[in-house]
């Protein structure tokens, strides 16, 4: 972990600590005796998050062979070995709708629950929003940023917020920290910002609303709704400025991420993987924490990508295809990519809130595309749910579904879990009414 | 859409045809009668490319935009297309306000610009005439249209209020300049027609612009269409012809190319340097340029046939394209013509690296996608996806298997693949003498490399000949004629415009496929100009 505490954090703790003549210490002070709340009362937010992951899995080496609490982790599993206790995991979950784009309609049956409405063979749309998007659509609005999406490989990214709305990831850990930590971020304790121009822009953005309100009446409904959605963006860039004008959320563990390097250069061709997503995480980590945001996506990896990892003499994809055997390049690829989940989830551990951390707060949807890469299987589908979105569903056990169930119901749950009143989740084949009982409390 | 009888006469006798003679020009055909039931009046979003080139050419090359723009997507292959379903997410909300005000600072701050769009100079003291021109001026260059007088009072309101609360008017302009530029009336094309069911003059001037340049409309252009000339057929030919002529035209040429064969993905290609030790991070960046000069010279120095980019042996080189290809190097830096023979092994734009790689694996060629290509970016074939829950794996090289050919025979074995591998494979096998970033070979593993096959019953021996079969092939015209016009019209074209796409290919086979006329049968075309009221 490298959290940079500066001076100046270090030196808000003793102001705070003001309040010491309740012979409290200053970290209890944000939180009730429980540890549970906000001393004001206010519950911890719950956060939600996808980790993805293009190409899939190797079933054999994935799932563990042993169910319930004491389940020992599989030889791809093992490196999440030092969170396994936040985890549960989900197999034998099949994805039900059509398999017509194959890859994508994986990414699009688990994150949407919704079959792809394929044009062509490379052209394709998303029929509803994803998981993420409909949570953020319901809890975003609290924060400065309704959702945060970033990637790793640089990729187009899986948040889709409707048909054709796609939720460009920030791929340099350079414009994601800019983004969230410099363009007018305070860390709690700073005194609102007080700028003329604040208001100016925001009135800007009024003088924008009425243009797009004016055009809105003269075009046909398919664009209506392409309008609402600039609108939509309009009103959260509104909210963003706002908040710069309120008190910074009072979060005892908020504190600058370390700054990440201004680029990080190819390899002999080949990305350092490991050191953006690192970068990501320590700064994702941190937007949660300095309550920046409570949704977020990582599409680690595309489907169908050919990152060329280290040592590897073909691109991901290509190996799941052609490896032959029991493919351990590809192993080692998944096992590469569960050691970066690792990583972030540790990092999510170890900021205290109370006396849970944020990773207890979370509920991170840990998924990809395809079960077995190779023939681009949608059943035996790969699950792990981190963390318990502060107790709202159950953790820490493998589950294996005998039936094949609907891999739907687990993003029934997770919306449930985020306190949304879903009666549904997905379409046609997709579409489930209940929850997995096995994560439901 | 039907191919015309006269083609296929024209593919026989072209393919007896060997030796070098004068062409035969065949009779012009007839053009068969159509009607135009046009595409519903759209909005479009700024492609990431127009937004550049339409602020250079607004406000000048120095101006800097300091941000990532919301992403393109395709659609039917083309972004410029994909524009007519995209939208602004919040993320792309928050990029364009900022770069918004990194732009007016940039603007008000420099001093010849700014000279050029403010009539008076900073001052404590709101001018509301200054701020009136201003706006208006600016307004019709960004928005493509004049301003509305409401438009425009609010708009100076945000002056005013701005210049008096941060204390001059270089303050306060920052501000309706920002919101002209955040505003949907700047980010989308408004392209929604009239009651008589055509497009009004502006959309029309947008239309050309977009369409020709790539970029926004100039002065000229919004002249003519405020003088109401875009509505008549004689103001609007004035008008293409100018425009054709305008360096600024290449460039819209060129990103119709970009843009079709994802020439842009060039820019972040990967391969592995430990296989292709002539590989290195300029080698994408050259292969561009090679195309885009060889597109650029075909269409507008030789003003050629279309087909025979396909065949032509000139091309443009740098001495990097020089090692990679194996041939003299030009003698100064940068680039220099070059004409391959027959023993190089390549011709047309299908033996440039730049196409070569991007339909190759990070390690290795790859005759699927160079066939997909092929049969469907070109010749407009439909190559249905893999089907799902098959094993595609091509086995290992064996000591009975070793060529891609002889790996790919033992696969095709199996009914399920081969449907529709045959569609492309046999193509792209055409091209295995060169490897993964396009460098000729003879063997493969020691073996050597059978180039030989049939593209749709016709024979090819190797690489030089199957580029004499795509030139010849029926399919090539009307397969670039359909994407040109959805490119041009920026929808994908409805089974009420197939008449027009028809007759603008027979007209292109009568201008002996000159792609610059064809643009402008295009431009004029009823397909081009109408449109029909959206559906709400």
């Amino acid at each position: 972990m490298k959290y940079k505490l500066n001076r100046r954090t270090l030196l808000k703790g003793t102001l705070g600590g003001t309040a010491l003549s309740f012979g409290l210490p200053p970290l209890d002070l944000f939180f009730n005796s429980n540890g549970n709340a906000y001393a004001n009362g206010d519950a911890l937010p719950k956060r939600f998050g996808i980790f993805y992951w293009g190409n899939g899995n190797l079933p054999e080496k994935w799932n563990p062979v042993d169910q319930g609490e004491n389940w020992t982790p599989s030889e791809q599993l093992a490196p999440l070995a030092d969170v396994k206790d936040k985890l549960a995991v989900i197999t034998g979950t099949a994805v039900k709708i059509g398999n017509t784009v194959p890859h994508h309609s994986g990414t699009a049956g688990i994150l949407s629950g919704a079959p792809l409405e394929a044009i062509s063979t490379d052209d394709f749309i998303y029929r509803a929003p994803t998981i993420d998007q409909i949570i953020a659509n319901e809890i975003g609005g609290e924060t400065r940023f309704r959702s945060i999406e970033v990637c790793v490989q640089k990729n187009p990214g899986v948040s889709q917020s409707g048909p054709n709305q796609p939720k460009p990831p920030e791929w340099s850990p350079k414009a994601l920290f800019d983004r969230i930590f410099s363009d007018g971020f305070q860390l709690p304790g700073d005194d609102p910002i007080i700028d003329p121009r604040l208001s100016l822009r925001r009135s800007v953005l009024d003088a924008v609303s009425t243009d797009i309100t004016r055009l809105k009446q003269r075009v046909g409904s398919a664009d209506r709704e392409r309008l609402d959605k600039h609108f939509e963006g309009i009103r959260d860039l509104e909210r963003r400025l706002q908040k710069l004008e309120e008190d910074p959320p009072n979060l005892e563990a908020c504190a600058f991420p370390m700054t990440p390097l201004d680029e990080y250069p190819k390899i002999d061709g080949r990305l350092p993987m490991q050191e953006v997503s690192r970068a990501m995480a320590d700064i994702l980590a941190m937007a949660l924490a300095c309550d920046q945001t409570r949704v977020f996506s990582n599409s680690f990896s595309f489907p169908v990508n050919n990152v060329l990892y280290d040592g590897l003499p073909a691109g991901h994809h290509r190996l799941t295809h052609d490896e032959q055997g029991d493919q351990p390049l590809v192993n080692s690829i998944v096992k590469l990519i569960m050691a970066e989940l690792n990583y972030f989830l540790k990092t999510l551990g170890s900021v205290q809130e109370g006396d849970t951390t944020l990773l207890d707060n979370c509920a991170v949807l840990c998924t990809s595309d395809v079960s077995f890469g190779r023939l681009h299987q949608l059943d035996d589908f790969p699950i792990i749910i981190a963390g318990s979105a502060g107790g709202a569903i159950k953790s820490g056990f493998h589950y294996r579904s005998s039936s094949g169930e609907n891999a739907s119901h687990v993003c029934f749950s997770l919306a449930r879990a985020m306190g949304l009143s879903i009666s549904e989740f997905g379409l046609e084949a997709g579409l489930v009414n209940s929850g997995l009982s096995a994560l439901d409390i | 859409m039907a191919i015309p009888i006269a083609w296929s006469l024209c593919f026989a006798c072209s393919q007896e045809k060997e030796t070098e003679t004068e062409p035969v020009v065949p009779p012009p055909i007839q053009i068969t009668p159509f009607t135009v039931d046009p595409a519903e009046g759209v909005i479009r979003r700024l492609t990431q490319s127009q937004y550049k080139n339409t602020i250079r050419d607004i406000f000048g090359p120095e101006i800097v935009i300091a941000g990532s723009l919301e992403p393109d997507f395709a659609v039917s292959g083309l972004l410029t297309v994909g524009a007519s379903q995209s939208t602004i997410s919040s993320w792309g909300v928050e990029q364009y306000e900022r770069i918004s005000y990194k732009l007016a600072e940039q603007i008000l701050s420099n001093e010849g610009i700014r000279a050029s769009l403010v009539p008076c100079t900073n001052s404590a003291n709101f001018d509301e005439q200054c701020v009136k021109t201003f706006i208006t001026d600016l307004g019709l260059l960004l928005w493509r249209r004049p301003v509305s007088n409401d438009e425009l009072s609010e708009l100076i309101a945000l002056a005013e209020n701005a210049t008096n609360v941060l204390g001059d008017i270089d303050g306060g302009l920052a501000y309706p300049l920002a919101s002209m530029l955040q505003s949907p009336n700047f980010l989308f094309r408004v392209e929604l027609g009239r009651a008589e069911g055509t497009y009004n003059d502006f959309e029309m001037a947008q239309r050309l612009s977009f369409f020709l340049w790539n970029t926004t409309p100039d002065a000229k252009l919004l002249q003519a269409a405020s003088d109401g000339l875009l509505s008549t057929d004689a103001g609007l030919e004035a008008q293409i012809d100018r425009m054709l002529v305008s360096e600024k035209a290449k460039e819209g040429v060129a990103n119709f190319f970009i843009e079709w064969f994802e020439l842009e993905r060039l820019d972040d290609m990967v391969k592995d340097p430990n296989i292709f030790v002539h590989f290195n991070s300029e080698l994408g960046d050259n292969a561009k340029e090679e195309t885009l000069r060889v597109i650029e010279d075909h269409i507008f120095a030789q003003d050629a046939d279309y087909r025979d980019l396909f065949t032509r042996t000139e091309t443009y080189i740098n001495r990097r394209l020089a090692a990679l290809y194996e041939v003299r190097a030009p003698a100064k830096e940068g680039f220099a013509k070059f004409s391959f023979q027959r023993s190089h092994g390549r011709r047309g734009i299908i033996g440039h690296t730049s196409l070569l790689s991007l339909h190759s694996h990070a390690v290795a060629s790859s005759a699927t996608l160079r066939g997909k290509f092929i049969r469907q970016t070109l010749l407009c074939g439909v190559v249905p996806p893999p089907p799902v829950n098959v094993d595609t794996a091509l086995p290992e090289p064996s000591g009975t298997a070793i060529t891609l050919r002889q790996r790919i025979n033992e696969h095709s074995q199996n009914p399920t693949c081969s449907f529709c591998h045959l569609m492309v494979d046999p193509i792209g096998l055409g091209l295995e003498n060169f490897d993964g970033i396009g460098r000729f070979r003879t063997k493969e593993g020691g073996v050597t490399i059978d180039p030989s096959g049939t593209l749709d019953k016709v024979y090819f021996k190797d690489a030089w000949e199957l580029a004499e079969v795509i030139r010849n092939h029926p399919q090539l015209p009307s397969c670039f004629v359909k994407n040109i016009y959805q490119y041009a019209t920026g929808n994908v074209a409805s089974k009420g415009e197939l008449g027009q796409i028809n007759a603008l290919t027979q007209m292109f086979q009568n201008g002996q496929f000159k792609v610059k006329s064809l643009i402008k049968d295009i431009a004029m075309s009823e397909g081009f100009r109408k449109v029909k009221e959206a559906s709400k």
